[in-house]
C-alpha cells in the first residue's frame, strides 16, 4: 500500500481535494528542521491526476489503464465513456435503463431461485430446526450476489458482439447486459430500425457493406459497456478523422481516396462531424476546425455539380443525386438554398406582372386590381409546377416546399405588393384600403392553391400561414393607423358637411320653428302617424332582438360587398316634407321598395300594399319599411338637430373598416391582437364622432331651442284646438332617433364586435365597452337634462294657457251681470286645455323611454302641474257657484292624473280635490269653516293649516265671513271670555 | 488598492495586493470570514517561498480575468480550452515545479490554475509509454505482466496508428 502515498492521506483535509499536501506539510516542517533528508518528488493526489486524465486524448487514456490498477479503474469508468456517447448523440438513456433494469430482473430472478436451493438444502441439512432462517436466509442471498461465474459472462459477452470482449471482466459488472433474450420484441425492433436505416442509405446510393460507414446505425447503449461501444466508433473512425485533420489539401485524406462516390464520402464525412463532437481532449478546436472547412470544400465542390445539374436542367439525373448527397452531408440545406435563390421565378417576377398595370391612369387613383389577381394566379400556376420538380428532385423526407415558398413570400410577392401598395397609398388612401384587403384576399386564395409537394410536413398549412403573415408584416401597421385615421378623416368630414349644409338651412328653418305658424293640421297628422310608426320598431327590438338593424346592415359575407348600403340618402327631405301633406306613407315606402329589390327576393313586396291601403298597419309590413319610414318622417322634424341618416352612413363605414382590419386578425399573435386594438378603436371613434360630435351637439341645440321657448310670442298658437310645445315635440322625437341610434350602436357592437370575437362584453375595463358606456350615459344626461327643460317649458305653457284662457268669470259667475247658475257643469276652457297640453306631451314618451324614465318624467310634470294649478287658484276669486266649476276642474285634473297611475301624484291630487271643497261651505257655517282650515291632518299633511287659509281667502265672500271664521279659528278663548 | 501579507511555509512574507490574493478561493473565502481585513501575515503552510511567488506571479497575470463559471455541470462533458501563449510560457518549468505549482493550486483553490496545471501535465503525457507514466506519477506497477498485456490488447483499437 505504500506505493500509493495519494491513498495514505487523511481524508479531513482543506478543499477542494483532500490530503493534498497535508503530509507533505509534516514532511515539510520535518525537512525544515533536519534539511539533511533529501526532499522526496512531489506526488499528486489521485483526484488531481482523475482532472488530468479528462485532458488526456483517448490512446494516452488507454496507455494510462496500463500504469496501475488504480488508474485503469478510472480510465475504464463508464460515466466517462458515457458522457463520449452522449456527446455524440447516440446515447439512448432509455434503452440504457431497460437492459439495466431487465437483467436487474434476471439477476433477481436467479438470485431468489439460489435462495431457494440455499434453503432447501439448508433446510434439508437442518431439519426441523428453521427457527433461525432469516438471518441465514440473508446470508444466502448475499452469497448469491456475489456469486460470479466469469467463463459463462465471457461467453455471452463474446457470443452476440463481434467488438473485442472484455476478457478481463474486471469491472465489477455482474448484470449481463449486452444480452437481451428476454426482449426478443426489444431485438426485433432493434433489427428492423437497423433494416430499415440500411435500407434508406442503399436506396441513396451509399455502400452499406463498409461498417465505417455505418458505425452509428448499431451502437447500444449499455451501462458498463459503453467504453467497448465506444472502442468501436473510435477504432472506425479515428484513423480517417485524425487523417483529415492532420492532412494539408482535400486531396489528400484517406477519406477521398479511400471512398470513391460522393454519397459515401457526404456519409463518411457526416459521420466524423459526429465523431469530433466526443474528441474533448486538448486541440480538438483546431482539429474541429479543420474537419469543417475540409467540409465545406467538399460541400462546395457538391454543389457546384448540383448547380451545373440544374442550369441543365437535369433534375432527376445529376440534380437528384447531388441533392441526395449533401442531404446525406448536413440535411440538404445549401442544396435547397441553391435551388431556392437560383430559381427563375426570382428573376423573372416582370413576367408575372407589373404593379404598376393595376393603376389605369398614370395619376388618378383609379386602379384595378385583375392584373393582380392575374399575377397571383400565375404564380400559382408556376408554384405548383415547382412543385413537381421539387419531388423530381429531393427524396420526400426534406421540406423544400416551405423554404421555397418563404422566398417566393419575400421575393416575389413581397416586391410585387410593396410598390403596388406604396403607390396607391401615395394616390389615394380609400383606394389603398381596398387594395390592401384585395391583396389580401388574392395572396389567401394564391396560398390555398398550393399543392403541397411530397415532403411538405403535415403543418403545410400553417407554415404558409406564417408565410403569408410574413408577407403583410410590413404594411399591416401602417394599414391600421391610416384605417383609423382615414375612417375619423371620413366621419369627420361627413358631420363637418352636414352640419355646414344645416347651418346654411338654420336661418331658414328657424323661423319654421319658432313661429310655429305652419301646417298645424299637418303637424297633428304628422305627430299621429309618427307615433304610429315610431312605435313599431322601438317595440319590436326587445321581441327579435337583432332584427330591425340586422336587416338594415345585412351580415355581408364577402367584406367588399358593399352594395347593400341602405340608401336612406336618396330621399331629399323636401320633397317628402310637401308629400307628407296628402300622406306620410306613399313616399316613405319607395325607399324600402328600393332596397328590397336591390338584396330581398323574399315575400310579397310591401310597397303596392303601403299604396294601396295606407293604414298605419299595414303600411311597414317589415322593419324595414318601418325603419324607412320613420327615417323620413323623422327627417322632417329634427333634421337641423341630427340626422339617423348620417348615422347609418357612418356605421357603415365603420362597418367596411371593420371587415378590412379584421382581415389581419385572423392572423392571430402580435399582428392578430393590434389588429383587434385597432377594431375597437375604431368603434370608439365611432361613438365618438356620433356620439360626442353629432347626437351631443344635437341634443344641445335642441336644449337650447327649449329653453329659449317663449309660449307668449307665439300669438298665433291660441287659435289652435290642440296646443303644442313645438321644441318639446321635437325634442321627444330626438330622444327617439338617440335611442335609436343607442340601439343600433348597441346591435352595431353585438353584430361586428362581439360576434367576430374582436372585443369582450364582459371586460369591463375595455375602452370600447368604457366608450360605449359613456356614449349610453351622455345619451341619458342630455335626455334628462332636456326633459327637465321641457318640463319647465311645458309648465310655461301652461301658465300661459291659465292666463289666456282663464276668465274671471268661470269661478266667480256672479261678478259680471246678474248671477245665475253656469249653463254647463263641465269643467272649464282652460282646465280642459292645459289637461289636453298636458296629456298630449306625456303620451309623446309612451313606447319610446324607459318605463323608469317615463315614471319620473309623469311625477314631475303632475306635481309641476299640481303647483301651478295651486298657484293658479290663489289668485282666482271663487264664488259658491263658480266653486262647482272648480271642482268639475279639478276632478278634470285628477281624472288625467289618475290616468298616469301614479299614486304619489294621486294622493297630492286627491287633497286638491278635497280641497276646494271649502268654496262650497255656505258663509253661515264659519265655525265648520274654520274646523276644517285648522285640522291639519285633514290633507294628509298635503297642505298646511296657513295655505288652507290663505285658499280660503280666496273666496268671494271672503271679507264678509272673515271675522266669523278667524274668530272661530282663534276666536274661542275670546268669546269664553 | 489594499495590500495584505502571505506567509510561505518556509516563513518568508509576502505582499500582494488584496485583489489578486483574492483570486484564491481559499484566501477569497477567508477575508470574508474576518472581515475583509487583516494586519497579520496569512501563514500558507504548505507552500514555499519559491512555489508561492510563482502562484501570486500567475495571479498577478490574470487578476482581471472574468470569474470562471461555477455551474456544476459544466464539469461532466466540457470541452477544455486550450492554454493560452502565457500560460505555457509560464508553465515551462521543470516537473517538480510544476507538480508544486499544482497541489499548491489546488490547495488555494485557484482553480483556473489548477486547470491549466493539469492540462499541461496532459500535454507531458501524451504518446508516453505505460512505464513513462507511472515514473512521471510516482505511481508502482501493480499489475502482472499477462494482465497488462491483456490490458494493451483489449485496448489495441486506441493505439495511433
Amino acid at each position: 500500500m505504500d506505493n500509493y502515498s495519494f491513498n495514505n492521506r487523511p481524508p479531513s483535509m482543506p478543499p477542494p481535494f483532500p490530503g493534498s499536501g497535508s503530509n507533505r506539510n509534516s514532511i515539510a516542517s520535518s525537512l525544515h528542521s533536519t534539511r539533511l533528508v533529501a526532499k522526496p518528488p512531489p506526488t499528486l493526489p489521485i483526484e488531481i491526476i482523475a482532472t488530468i486524465l479528462d485532458y488526456a486524448p483517448v490512446s494516452t487514456l488507454m496507455r494510462c489503464a496500463r500504469v496501475s490498477k488504480k488508474l485503469k479503474e478510472m480510465v475504464y469508468d463508464d460515466s466517462r465513456w458515457v458522457n463520449k456517447l452522449v456527446a455524440m448523440g447516440v446515447w439512448n438513456e432509455a434503452e440504457a435503463r431497460t437492459r439495466f433494469e431487465d437483467a436487474l430482473k434476471r439477476k433477481r430472478m436467479a438470485q431468489m431461485k439460489a435462495a431457494e436451493e440455499e434453503r432447501r438444502r439448508r433446510a434439508a441439512s437442518l431439519g426441523a430446526n428453521g427457527g433461525g432462517a432469516p438471518g441465514q436466509q440473508q446470508k444466502g442471498i448475499s452469497m448469491g450476489s456475489t456469486l460470479f461465474d466469469m467463463d459463462e459472462q465471457q461467453a455471452k459477452i463474446a457470443g452476440p458482439k463481434a467488438v473485442p470482449a472484455d476478457k478481463l471482466a474486471g469491472l465489477a459488472q455482474e448484470v449481463d447486459l449486452m444480452t437481451i433474450n428476454t426482449q426478443a420484441e426489444n431485438i426485433a425492433d432493434d433489427s428492423r430500425r437497423l433494416a430499415q436505416e440500411k435500407q434508406q442509405r442503399q436506396l441513396m446510393g451509399v455502400d452499406t457493406s463498409d461498417p465505417s460507414l455505418m458505425i452509428f446505425t448499431d451502437v447500444r447503449s449499455a451501462r458498463g459497456y459503453a467504453r467497448q461501444e465506444y472502442g468501436r466508433v473510435y477504432a472506425a473512425l479515428w484513423p480517417y478523422y485524425i487523417d483529415l485533420v492532420t492532412s494539408r489539401s482535400h486531396a489528400d485524406p484517406v477519406v477521398f481516396r479511400r471512398f470513391r462516390n460522393p454519397e459515401d464520402q457526404a456519409v463518411m464525412l457526416k459521420n466524423l462531424k459526429i465523431f469530433s463532437d466526443s474528441d474533448s481532449s486538448l486541440g480538438w478546436y483546431e482539429r474541429l476546425d479543420r474537419l469543417n472547412s475540409m467540409t465545406s470544400i467538399f460541400e462546395n465542390a457538391v454543389l457546384r455539380e448540383f448547380e451545373s445539374g440544374y442550369e441543365e436542367c437535369d433534375y432527376s439525373g445529376r440534380m437528384k443525386r447531388y441533392a441526395n448527397v449533401l442531404i446525406l452531408l448536413n440535411g440538404g440545406g445549401g442544396a435547397i438554398d441553391l435551388f431556392v435563390s437560383k430559381h427563375y421565378l426570382m428573376f423573372e417576377r416582370e413576367s408575372l406582372g407589373n404593379p404598376m398595370d393595376c393603376f389605369t391612369n398614370l395619376h388618378s387613383a383609379d386602379i384595378t386590381l385583375d392584373p393582380a389577381r392575374d399575377f397571383f394566379r400565375k404564380l400559382s400556376e408556376a408554384v405548383n409546377d415547382q412543385s413537381e420538380i421539387i419531388d423530381q428532385i429531393f427524396p420526400p423526407n426534406v421540406d423544400v416546399m416551405i423554404p421555397f415558398l418563404d422566398r417566393i413570400a419575400e421575393d416575389v410577392i413581397g416586391e410585387y405588393i410593396g410598390p403596388l401598395l406604396d403607390e396607391s397609398h401615395d394616390r389615394d388612401i380609400a383606394s389603398y384600403l381596398n387594395c390592401i384587403t384585395e391583396v389580401y384576399v388574392s395572396v389567401i386564395q394564391f396560398s390555398k392553391s398550393i399543392k403541397p409537394a411530397k415532403g411538405s410536413e403535415r403543418t403545410f398549412p400553417e407554415k404558409i400561414l406564417e408565410i403569408v403573415i410574413r408577407i403583410f408584416e410590413p404594411h399591416y401597421d401602417l394599414y391600421l393607423t391610416e384605417e383609423l385615421d382615414h375612417f375619423k378623416r371620413l366621419c369627420e368630414e361627413e358631420v363637418e358637411s352636414w352640419e355646414k349644409k344645416i347651418t346654411d338651412e338654420y336661418i331658414a328653418t328657424e323661423s319654421f320653428y319658432m313661429s310655429n305658424i305652419n301646417r298645424q293640421a299637418d303637424k297633428v297628422d304628422f305627430l299621429a302617424s309618427f307615433k304610429k310608426v315610431i312605435l313599431m320598431p322601438v317595440n319590436a327590438i326587445p321581441l327579435p332582438p337583432m332584427k330591425p338593424i340586422n336587416i338594415a346592415f345585412p351580415a355581408v359575407v364577402n367584406p367588399f360587398n358593399l352594395r347593400l348600403k341602405p340608401a336612406a340618402a336618396p330621399t331629399a327631405p323636401p320633397s317628402i316634407a310637401d308629400s307628407q301633406t296628402e300622406n306620410p306613407y306613399q313616399t316613405t315606402l319607395d325607399v324600402p321598395d328600393n332596397h328590397l329589390n336591390g338584396d330581398d327576393t323574399g315575400p310579397t313586396p310591401p310597397a303596392s300594399d303601403g299604396r294601396t291601403t295606407p293604414q298605419p298597419q299595414v303600411a311597414p309590413t317589415n322593419e324595414l319599411a318601418a325603419k324607412a319610414a320613420i327615417l323620413n318622417t323623422r327627417m322632417e322634424g329634427i333634421r337641423t338637430l341630427f340626422s339617423i341618416e348620417l348615422a347609418l352612413d357612418l356605421v357603415h363605414k365603420a362597418k367596411a373598416a371593420l371587415e378590412r382590419a379584421a382581415c389581419f386578425v385572423r392572423f392571430g399573435g402580435r399582428i392578430g391582437e393590434e389588429a383587434k386594438d385597432q377594431c375597437e378603436q375604431i368603434f370608439i371613434s365611432l361613438i365618438q364622432i356620433l356620439g360626442q360630435r353629432h347626437v351631443k351637439s344635437g341634443f344641445d341645440k335642441a336644449v337650447t331651442h327649449l329653453s329659449q321657448y317663449n309660449p307668449r310670442e307665439l300669438s298665433t298658437a291660441e287659435e289652435q284646438d290642440q296646443v303644442i310645445v313645438k321644441p318639446l315635440v321635437q325634442f321627444m322625437e330626438l330622444v327617439n332617433v338617440g335611442d335609436l341610434i343607442q340601439q343600433m350602436l348597441d346591435v352595431f357592437y353585438e353584430q361586428e364586435l362581439i360576434a367576430h370575437k374582436l372585443s369582450d362584453r364582459n371586460d369591463f375595463l375595455n375602452p370600447a365597452v368604457k366608450e360605449k358606456k359613456r356614449f349610453e350615459q351622455m345619451l341619458d344626461e342630455r335626455v334628462a337634462a332636456g326633459l327637465n327643460t321641457g318640463i319647465d317649458v311645458l309648465i310655461k305653457e301652461v301658465d300661459y294657457v291659465f292666463a289666456k284662457t282663464q276668465k274671471p268669470t268661470d269661478y266667480n259667475p256672479g261678478i259680471v251681470g246678474e248671477p245665475g247658475l253656469p249653463t254647463d257643469l263641465g269643467p272649464s276652457e282652460a282646465a280642459r286645455k292645459v289637461v289636453d297640453l298636458v296629456a298630449s306631451h306625456t303620451k309623446l314618451l309612451v313606447g319610446s323611454t324607459d318605463k323608469n324614465v317615463l315614471d319620473v318624467f309623469n311625477q314631475e310634470v303632475g306635481m309641476r302641474l299640481w303647483a301651478s294649478i295651486c298657484k293658479h287658484l290663489k289668485i282666482q276669486r271663487i264664488s259658491i257657484d263658480g266653486a262647482i266649476v272648480l271642482i268639475s276642474d279639478v276632478n278634470h285634473y285628477t281624472q288625467f292624473i289618475i290616468k298616469l297611475r301614479n299614486s304619489g301624484l294621486t294622493q297630492y291630487y286627491n287633497a286638491l280635490r278635497e280641497l276646494v271643497q271649502i268654496y262650497l261651505i255656505d258663509p253661515q257655517h264659519a265655525k265648520q269653516m274654520a274646523a276644517v282650515i285648522a285640522d291639519g291632518t285633514r290633507f294628509k299633511g298635503i297642505f298646511t293649516v296657513e295655505e288652507v287659509y290663505e285658499f280660503v281667502t280666496r273666496r268671494s265672500d271672503w271679507y264678509q265671513i272673515k271675522k266669523d271664521v278667524e274668530k272661530a279659528m282663534y276666536g274661542f278663548g275670546c268669546s269664553v271670555m | 488598492m489594499a495590500v495584505i501579507k502571505l506567509l510561505s511555509s518556509d516563513n518568508v512574507e509576502i505582499p500582494v495586493e488584496k485583489d489578486v490574493a483574492e483570486r484564491s478561493v481559499l484566501i477569497k473565502n477567508m477575508m470574508e470570514d474576518i472581515g475583509g481585513h487583516i494586519d497579520d501575515a496569512i501563514p500558507i503552510p504548505n507552500v514555499n517561498e519559491a512555489v508561492l511567488r510563482k502562484v501570486i506571479e500567475w495571479c498577478e497575470h490574470h487578476k482581471s480575468d472574468p470569474a470562471p463559471p461555477t455551474d456544476e455541470d459544466s464539469d461532466s462533458r466540457k470541452k477544455s480550452t486550450d492554454i493560452e501563449e502565457w500560460d505555457q510560457k509560464f508553465m515551462q518549468v521543470d516537473q517538480e515545479m510544476l507538480f508544486e505549482i499544482i497541489l499548491a493550486a489546488n490547495y488555494l483553490d485557484i482553480k483556473p490554475l489548477l486547470d491549466v496545471g493539469c492540462k499541461t501535465v496532459a500535454n507531458m503525457i501524451k504518446g508516453k509509454s505505460p512505464e513513462e507514466i507511472r515514473k512521471t506519477f510516482n505511481i508502482q506497477n501493480d499489475f502482472t505482466p499477462e494482465e497488462e498485456d491483456q490490458i494493451r490488447r483489449e485496448n489495441e483499437w486506441a493505439e495511433d496508428r
